[in-house]
């Protein structure tokens, strides 16, 4: 029974951040934005949350730092890719490159670590628990007491589904990404739209970088998001962007990420487990790729 | 070709000027910093060998990536098969023992089929399962990392050692140093011309970048659009391969922990802000290098964390891709102007 | 009857860098309650005016009225708050969302939270189709409607939000010509209700059936402006090239060889598994020119496909001198056909290359003279020969053989590839849409290159929305519809109202002696 609480437990821990990101990848993804600067907005989301949570003694402001953080990655994306039209590919590698070294950096220079950071004065951010559903013998276990950060993924993806299929700014959302000229010559500026999507996508994925560094460790690690953005970009593909999708899929990936920790005690070496979520990832791109493949 | 270098050169002045903005920030003195990173890469003796031996992984891992983006394949797994193409010349530098003659160019053969062999594995995952390789390559390249440390913590591990690293290769495929620069720089410039008449030259190169613009039109055209795409990703692969190999046998002559896949990040960088061109590739590569080698001496004179170089270099290729664009509508706005003038006089 | 000056635009320029002057101080006005059309070739500059006015362009100088007032229109949203509504060339309808979706879309009713009413949406669009009496389904996807009924969408969309001056271009170039009647209807049905028509057009019958007043332009500039009723279509003809020009075919008679090209029994299937192109059987002898006709979208596109082989077919053969080339591969029946792609830049070039390197494309492969080093380098130079005997023969304006294939005109672009492809001197030469876009000039070359081969005893398929152009060099025409070729008929033997009554689906005789 322990040991299905664990894997529960663990599977939460490793979807939420992919989750998140998802989502907020699915927004840019729907605006038709080739968006893959998500690995780089969860890194410096995950850098100024514990910035922000270490010098102002709060993981409340550590999240809005977080927030903001990936709002300027966001920016710079915008300032390139929209009003400059600069490639939008070339422009997520840059800035996914950017981050890491900015963080790496910022790291050396705010901390004078390498490697890593972590301090007893980074306030991490609590676990949450749902009053009426605890005392519920079986089920208070398995649904209460998680990060909180958890159950404002879950809330984010019910919203995102709301407003991406039943909003006004839904509909041009995804006529943005449909056919864009459609959108303009409706009266609508496709690029205030794809700008509100960007927007969007950086409040998930700095919620996701806050998650990793302050959520279930309290420290911050070079590159620490270790390709979660990237097989959130997987997962938006795979389910072409819809949000319930997206959850399933996070939830198969955070089994696959919490596997690898149960694993950490057995006889495989570490090494191998830790590759499980990039080869799951492949698996899941060879299915879907296969399945298009047969439609078409 | 003109309007690329001027883009480039008022690029990277920008982007040096940014940079200065952000040391003042942060409280350096700008004009020591760079003056420091000047000497340090150019000037002094082992400053110029040495920045041009490190830019032997940026250059290759650059032209994997250009030969690449410029061909159609998104192939960005240079991290990984940088490794396994080390990972390669290590085995055959510790099992086979043969003079240097003939063990340098073994090794410098299982290099290419280790990088072809990785970047090989996305190109069948395409071919046959139309598996996308942007994400294949991006995944493949951490397995690799994963792979080539268990390999080097366990069945290839150093007993000596005190961190995961394999013995020292056997020293026939050592590669020497003549006059402070190591040799693997001419297997570096080679290649480099290998590339270059390839892609210049070649029919195969004129097929691959008519691909890479427009495969349907390439299609069309008659080219083997399917057996190019193998070929480029092979040959890419080889490339960065290249790269991991000539660092072992000219580096540290053992698989060490860290090896520095990071050089095949910045090749990408160093691919994408040389808009894929081979000598802009070749001349970006020693660019960085400098910024890179320069960096050390940099932390040394002014305290600045040579961490710095990896916001610089993100920097240069931001400003310097973002100013192509917008010389363009330069252009065309002074070209527009010059009509107007042109029509109503 | 005295109107009043509704928009007046006042000598309005505009400049495409580096070199092209769309607009060269143009002058119109448009009065309230009429028809309006504006006419020109391929580049004249209507398209262009009206963009401008819309707010699709910035205009580099001059100043447009409305309604009295000096107006600037930065945006179409602007335009459309002022109550003008412009219907483009290229459908723009979202095909993965509903006739209601398309048109409320920027304007939706919502109730809290910005929750789309879809009720309400239906309602009003309901309400909006019944007032001027379109035929449409409001919860229809826009996608699996007919063209002429997405142009109604389109229509619709802009009376929705209450426009009183309508925009309309090209509106009959995706029509057949029995869709063209019932627009023309509606159109005038508005007028009567007091709104305003712009109609931009090429195509002279149509502007003289259907518009008050009529306005010439020429290479950026008005010719003139008069009413519909004093002017002829020699008139017309006449102001909007600049010389006499001819409506009838200069194809001389000539009896055609044997048969080249032999299409037999073609099936092509889609994902879904329906049949886009039925049992197509189509043969093209030496010295003859066999003209393909059909609404878009009716399996000319698969034909074309199923011929290059770049889809697969499900059965049937194909035959180019003799060779069967029904399992080749499309480097192989390039040897034997020239193809002149429906889209310049898609497919038939690569606009950031240069010109040279989209000038020896096949060639490099076929022609053993561009090969060096023992068949792994290209030889620069022979590329280099080779693209300037293309300009010289086929009179190509450009800079340098090195200069973007993107820097040349349309016109020259495909001069281009028709000499690339030309000078493969194949047998056979498919041609698909090879005038689309083109000024009136290289659309006369265009022909004439075609009539050339024809005398040369070349054979000729050419896929066209042009009856015109079917019409004046075509010695038969195919028609298909569905996916089947209803029709194949000597051009000289039918006529235009005929073959749109195949194109729609009439399907009496496939061979019909006589045609009136």
């Amino acid at each position: 029974m322990n040991v299905l609480f664990g894997l529960v437990s663990a599977m939460l821990v490793g979807a939420t951040p992919i989750l998140l990101a998802a989502i907020g990848g699915t927004f840019t993804y729907y605006a038709g934005i080739f968006n893959i600067a998500m690995e780089g907005m969860m890194l410096v989301g995950a850098f100024c949350a514990v910035l922000g949570s270490f010098f102002l003694h709060s993981w409340f402001l550590g999240i809005l730092c977080a927030i903001a953080g990936a709002l300027v990655m966001a920016g710079i994306f915008v300032l390139f890719a929209v009003r400059l039209h600069t490639d939008e590919f070339l422009t997520g590698i840059a800035l996914n490159l950017f981050a890491v070294g900015l963080t790496t950096f910022l790291l050396r220079d705010i901390f004078h670590v390498k490697g890593a950071f972590t301090d007893a004065g980074i306030r991490a951010i609590p676990a949450a628990r749902l009053p009426l559903i605890e005392g519920i013998p079986f089920l208070g276990r398995l649904l209460s007491g998680y990060n909180a950060i958890v159950y404002v993924a879950i809330l984010i993806t019910v919203l995102s589904a709301f407003v991406i299929y039943r909003t006004r700014f839904g509909l041009r959302l995804r006529g943005a990404g449909y056919n864009a000229e459609c959108l303009s010559s409706s009266g609508v500026s496709a690029s205030t739209i794809r700008i509100w999507s960007l927007i969007v996508c950086a409040v998930c994925c700095g919620l996701a970088g806050a998650y990793l560094s302050l959520g279930y460790v309290r420290l911050f690690a070079e590159n620490m998001s270790a390709g979660r953005g990237w097989i959130s970009l997987t997962a938006v593909i795979l389910v072409s962007g819809n949000p319930w999708g997206i959850a399933i899929i996070s939830l198969l990936f955070g089994f696959f990420d919490g596997l690898t920790v149960f694993l950490q005690g057995s006889r495989i070496p570490t090494q191998f487990t830790a590759m499980i979520p990039y080869v799951a990832t492949l698996v899941s791109l060879y299915l879907y790729s296969v399945r298009r493949k047969r439609q078409a | 070709m003109r309007k690329q270098a001027l883009s480039g050169i008022l690029g990277v002045l920008a982007a040096f000027a940014i940079g200065a903005l952000v040391l003042l920030f942060q409280g350096f003195n700008p004009v020591a910093t760079y003056g420091a990173l000047l000497q340090y890469s150019l000037f002094g003796g082992s400053g110029f060998t040495a920045t041009v031996t490190r830019a032997v992984p940026l250059i290759l891992t650059g032209l994997s990536a250009s030969i690449a983006f410029a061909s159609g394949p998104v192939n960005l797994g240079q991290p990984g098969q940088l490794i396994m193409g080390a990972l390669g010349a290590t085995l055959v530098g510790l099992f086979v023992h043969l003079p240097s003659a003939f063990l340098i160019p073994l090794c410098i053969l299982a290099s290419l089929v280790g990088g072809a062999l990785w970047s090989g594995l996305a190109a069948l995952l395409k071919r046959a399962f139309a598996m996308d390789e942007f994400i294949v390559t991006l995944m493949l390249n951490f397995i690799a990392d994963y792979f080539a440390l268990w390999v080097i913590t366990y069945p290839l591990f150093d007993p000596s050692a005190t961190s995961p690293m394999t013995r020292p290769i056997s020293t026939a495929a050592w590669l020497p140093d003549l006059g402070g620069v190591n040799t693997s720089v001419v297997f570096m410039v080679l290649a480099a011309v290998v590339c270059w008449l390839i892609m210049s030259r070649g029919r195969s190169g004129y097929e691959w970048r008519m691909t890479g613009q427009n495969s349907l039109f390439a299609r069309i055209g008659g080219c083997k659009v399917d057996v190019n795409y193998v070929r480029v990703m092979l040959v890419t692969g080889a490339l960065a391969g290249l790269a991991g190999g000539l660092m072992i046998m000219g580096g540290p002559h053992r698989f060490v922990k860290g090896l520095g896949a990071n050089y095949a990040w910045d090749g990408i960088m160093i691919a994408v802000v040389a808009n894929n061109g081979i000598s802009g590739t070749f001349l970006y590569g020693l660019l960085f290098s400098a910024l890179q080698q320069g960096a050390i001496g940099m932390e040394l004179v002014t305290a600045v964390p040579s961490e710095f170089i990896d916001v610089l270099q993100a920097v240069v290729v931001l400003v310097v891709v973002a100013g192509r664009v917008s010389l363009n509508i330069v252009f065309d706005r002074l070209a527009t102007r010059r009509k107007l003038k042109e029509s109503a006089g | 009857m005295a109107r009043d000056v509704l928009i007046d635009l006042r000598h309005i320029t505009k400049v495409f860098p580096p070199d092209t002057v769309a607009l060269a101080d143009v002058s119109v006005s448009f009065e309230s309650g009429e028809i309006h059309a504006l006419v020109g070739e391929n580049g004249a500059g209507k398209s262009t005016l009206m963009k401008v006015f819309y707010g699709l362009e910035r205009r580099d100088a001059g100043d447009i009225f409305f309604r009295g007032a000096k107006v600037e229109f930065r945006t179409p949203r602007e335009a459309i708050s002022a109550g003008i509504g412009m219907v483009h060339q290229e459908i723009l309808l979202i095909p993965e969302y509903t006739v209601w979706e398309n048109i409320v879309l920027g304007a939706e009713p919502v109730r809290a939270f910005g929750r789309i009413d879809a009720h309400r949406a239906r309602e009003a669009v309901r309400q909006k189709i019944g007032e001027f009496q379109f035929n449409l389904e409001p919860d229809a996807l826009v996608g699996d409607i007919s063209v002429a009924a997405r142009q109604k969408v389109e229509i619709l969309k802009l009376l929705y939000r209450n426009v009183s001056v309508l925009i309309l271009d090209e509106p009959t170039a995706v029509l057949t010509p029995q869709e063209i009647p019932q627009l023309f209807s509606e159109l005038e049905r508005l007028r009567d209700k007091g709104h305003t028509i712009i109609f931009i057009s090429h195509r002279l019958d149509e502007v003289l059936a259907l518009s008050d007043r009529v306005t010439v332009m020429r290479r950026g500039k008005v010719v003139g402006t008069s009413a519909a009723s004093k002017l002829t279509k020699e008139d017309l003809a006449r102001q909007m090239v600049g010389r006499e020009v001819l409506f009838t075919s200069r194809r001389l008679p000539q009896k055609p060889g044997e048969i080249v090209f032999c299409a037999r029994g073609l099936n092509c299937s889609d994902t879904e598994d329906r049949a886009r192109l039925h049992d197509a059987t189509v043969d093209v002898r030496a010295g003859e020119i066999v003209g393909v006709a059909g609404v878009e979208g009716n399996g000319q596109f698969e034909l074309v496909n199923a011929i290059m082989g770049l889809a697969p077919m499900t059965s049937g053969t194909l035959e180019v001198e003799g060779k069967d080339i029904t399992c080749a591969d499309i480097l192989a029946r390039r040897a034997l056909i020239s193809f002149v792609p429906q889209d310049r830049g898609k497919m038939g070039a690569s606009v950031a290359a240069s010109i040279l390197e989209d000038a020896i494309m096949t060639h490099h492969v076929l022609d053993p003279s561009f090969s060096t080093g023992r068949g792994l380098g290209l030889n620069y130079r022979r590329a280099a020969a080779f693209t300037e005997q293309i300009r010289k023969q086929f009179d190509v304006s450009m800079g340098s053989v090195g200069d973007r294939f993107h820097s040349l005109s349309g016109g020259n672009q495909q001069k281009v590839i028709l000499g690339r492809e030309l000078l493969l001197e194949t047998p056979f030469v498919l041609m698909d849409q090879p005038t689309r876009g083109l000024d009136v000039g290289s659309i006369e070359y265009v022909h004439q290159l075609l009539l050339d081969l024809r005398g040369r005893k070349r054979a000729v398929l050419l896929v066209s929305a042009d009856l015109d152009e079917l019409f004046m060099v075509a010695d038969r025409i195919v028609v298909v519809c569905q996916g089947e070729v209803v029709a194949n008929l000597a051009t000289d033997a039918t006529s235009r109202e005929e073959i749109g009554y195949y194109m729609l689906g009439g399907k009496e005789t496939a061979h019909a002696e006589t045609g009136s």
